[in-house]
């Protein structure tokens, strides 16, 4: 009888000990690892050797590079957030309706999706060349793309919202075919016109899954790393040296995980904020 | 209250999914080490087994890809059927230069490395502390080898403590690419040898000889590196980090840094430099579309200069620009050199050493010559015909060979623990200095900030 209860009472804890084990494993473990790095400086080994406290993150808070990554992260989460939303919901109410070759349309604009971002920024990469890219020529531009402060954020920045719009696309069309046709048939009805339509029954019916993406988006787009690697290095000078690339840069190239990991651990708590104060928002802006 | 709770804890959730993400790929990176490393250990387990033949495997890691790394895969195939000591060498190839000797950190990390790596030239310094290498020196003094054999220039640049590291494999020099169609219609007959000489014959390049640009100049720290040479200066302290690791910048003091970057500003102020962008191929494209009347890049990629050209001009070499004209100096190496890493078993090192002797023989060095242009690093490879026949067909690669002869040894180069940052640091802010029209002074002086803050966080850390 005793013994019964106590499985009763212990076997909650063992159906949930595998998916445990894995998060341990695999997020708790790096996770403290992490923060325990952050407050020392390792050797070109990567082995923690002298205990700084809080040094690293005062460097970096003293760092004019690191605000400048920051400022640079937080130009291209916008423009990569905006126009990669704003392109899956184009493109999804476009295809929200059926005429012959819609799915020639729909493929292409879910295509994004499949493309690794390495290969996609290599394909950029010679397209934007400034003496043999195909851009200049149909533009008849001499404008260095990639080696220009101006554009090469904007650059990289387009690309991404390009390759993150396929799986927007495909978010906002499931959502789009969940809204009940029959409310678009009384607001005809009532002589809404299409603008009215639009914003205020297709809108709100998408609140939920517009939510969603936002989220996923935007965290998404702070981990943007191939398409930084391959085109531009994080140049010119720093001006697409994206938080994420610079960890990458300061740990793997530099050798000093400490720094490093200071810097994830902030990028964490940024994005631990940010996504706070989204669900915050999620209280006032989306219907169920 | 709970909903609140919930979501904080959904918010720190996502939140750690994103830590985590940066911290896969480090476990990503362990394992493509791993896996790369774990042929060589079943090829020895497979080669202890049968042993009574005394077989060896070692495990090679090489940084060259395309017509190079094929040059290397048929080298290795070569040596693999010749040799007579049961020696199997497995090639691997292991991305770029960068990405190799960052491989190697995270694999001397787990211990388990290759038996023979190619490190580039700026990865000496860092090779030379670590502790995890057998100084070619040692092998070359066992067999008795004679070390004469090996251009005494290019040698200087891995002796230090007249020691030789590393054995030198693929060297190459940058030299001055020139199309000599457009200087011919610009009625130029002297190439020019200087910076300024460049600026001296800009306008006539552009206006009578119709170039789009004059010279399409990458923002590469290896020609930093090159024009601080050319005007006989240190980059670093302590003998160039020769007599001693380094501890500050030199280019700085000694004035080098701020002249070659006036000379380089010059030029891209009065147009003829445009920014081509940033690494060592950046301006060829533009040099051999027809584009750039002049371009700076290694020898190595003479051939693939000529190939991409494809005689739509007549390519012309020069020596190595100066920064000013009275400057005196000579250009040092680059490329890569053969490390021997130290993996505790005497059979393995011998055969890793037959392999390197093989790599380094006249023959074998004339055949790499042909295949890629990088330098024999042997005098003798110069008597084999495939180097005569070579010779013959790019007349454009004896420039290279002179320009090697007639530097010195004096003119080695730097060697520094961070190099890889700080040719990094250099390019990030020439390039800024180009875009944001800032001095070349305080270029020079935020350059040596970031390099001299490295390089005393590296000393106190690595001791």
């Amino acid at each position: 009888m005793k013994f019964k209860i106590v499985t009763r009472n212990l076997s909650p804890y063992a159906y949930i000990a595998p998916a445990m084990a894995v998060f341990a494993v695999f997020l708790f473990f790096p996770f403290f690892k992490t923060i325990y790095l952050s407050v020392f400086k390792t050797n070109k080994m990567g082995q923690a050797k002298l205990f700084v406290g809080a040094g690293n993150y005062s460097e970096l808070l003293g760092s004019a590079s690191f605000f400048n990554s920051l400022l640079v992260t937080a130009v291209f989460v916008l423009i990569v957030v905006s126009v990669s939303m704003l392109l899956g919901l184009t493109t999804a109410v476009l295809c929200h309706q059926s005429f012959p070759g819609i799915r020639i349309f729909s493929t292409a604009y879910a295509l994004p999706m499949a493309i690794a971002s390495s290969s996609a920024a290599m394909i950029f990469k010679i397209m934007l060349h400034p003496s043999i890219g195909i851009v200049n020529k149909l533009l008849s531009l001499h404008i260095n793309w990639i080696s220009d402060p101006k554009y090469a954020l904007v650059c990289v920045a387009l690309l991404t919202a390009w390759l993150n719009s396929g799986i927007n696309f495909l978010y906002f069309s499931a959502g789009l075919s969940n809204i009940d046709d029959i409310i678009y048939e009384r607001a005809s009805v009532d002589g809404a016109d299409a603008f009215q339509k639009f914003f205020r029954l297709t809108l709100p019916g998408l609140s939920p899954i517009l939510f969603y993406t936002l989220v996923v988006n935007i965290i998404q787009s702070f981990q943007s790393f191939g398409q930084v690697k391959v085109l531009t290095m994080g140049g010119p000078g720093e001006s697409t040296n994206l938080i994420v690339y610079s960890i990458y840069r300061d740990a793997f190239f530099n050798y000093r995980f400490g720094s490093a990991a200071a810097q994830s651990v902030i990028l964490f708590m940024i994005i631990m904020v940010l996504t706070l104060c989204m669900f915050r928002l999620e209280k006032k802006g989306v219907d169920y | 209250m709970k909903k609140r709770a919930v979501s904080f804890c959904m918010a720190a959730f996502m939140a750690v999914g994103m830590l985590s993400g940066c911290s896969s790929q480090t476990g990503a990176g362990n394992t493509t080490a791993e896996s790369a490393a774990a042929p060589s250990t079943t090829a020895s387990i497979t080669a202890d087994a049968s042993g009574n033949q005394q077989k060896t495997a070692i495990t090679f890691w090489h940084s060259m890809g395309g017509v190079n790394g094929e040059a290397i895969d048929a080298l290795v195939e070569k040596f693999n059927k010749e040799n007579t000591s049961g020696i199997t060498v497995e090639a691997q190839y292991q991305g770029s230069y960068d990405d190799a000797i960052n491989k190697l950190k995270s694999a001397q990390i787990g211990n388990m490395g290759a038996d023979l790596v190619q490190i580039y030239d700026i990865g000496t310094r860092f090779m030379i502390d670590s502790g995890w290498v057998v100084p070619m020196q040692q092998l070359i003094d066992a067999d008795k080898w004679d070390i004469s054999q090996v251009e005494p220039n290019i040698a200087a640049y891995y002796t230090v403590n007249k020691t030789l590291y590393s054995m030198p494999f693929n060297s190459s020099t940058p030299i001055l690419y020139y199309n000599k169609d457009l200087f011919k219609k610009a009625g130029i007959t002297e190439v020019p040898d200087s910076l300024p000489g460049i600026e001296r014959i800009g306008d006539d390049l552009l206006n009578k000889g119709g170039a789009g640009e004059v010279i399409s100049l990458g923002i590469y720290g290896w020609f930093f590196e090159q024009f601080t040479c050319k005007q006989q200066a240190n980059y670093a302290d302590n003998g160039n980090g020769r007599d001693g690791a380094a501890t500050a910048v030199d280019f700085d003091k000694n004035g080098a840094g701020v002249k070659t970057l006036t000379a380089w500003k010059e030029l891209s102020d009065k147009g003829y430099a445009p920014n081509v962008g940033r690494g060592g191929d950046a301006g060829l494209a533009d040099f051999s579309s027809g584009k750039s009347a002049m371009t700076l890049g290694s020898t190595a990629s003479l051939k693939q200069i000529l190939n991409d050209v494809n005689g739509k001009f007549e390519v012309g070499t020069a020596y190595f620009p100066k920064v000013s004209d009275d400057d005196k100096g000579g250009v040092s190496i680059g490329g890569g050199s053969l490390w021997a890493l130290n993996n505790n078993d005497a059979a393995r090192q011998k055969a890793v050493w037959e392999f390197v002797k093989f790599l380094v023989s006249p023959e074998s060095q004339a055949y790499w010559n042909s295949q890629t242009g990088y330098f024999p690093i042997t005098t003798a490879a110069h008597e084999e015909p495939v180097f005569k026949d070579n010779i013959a067909k790019y007349p454009q690669f004896q420039t290279a060979i002179d320009q090697l002869h007639d530097s010195t040894p004096q003119s080695a180069g730097a060697l520094l623990s961070v190099f890889p940052e700080a040719r990094q640091t250099v390019e990030t802010e020439i390039e800024n200095m180009i875009n944001n029209n800032g001095t070349p002074e305080d270029a020079v002086s935020k350059m040596a900030e970031r390099i001299n803050k490295s390089i005393a966080d590296y000393n106190l850390l690595n001791k």
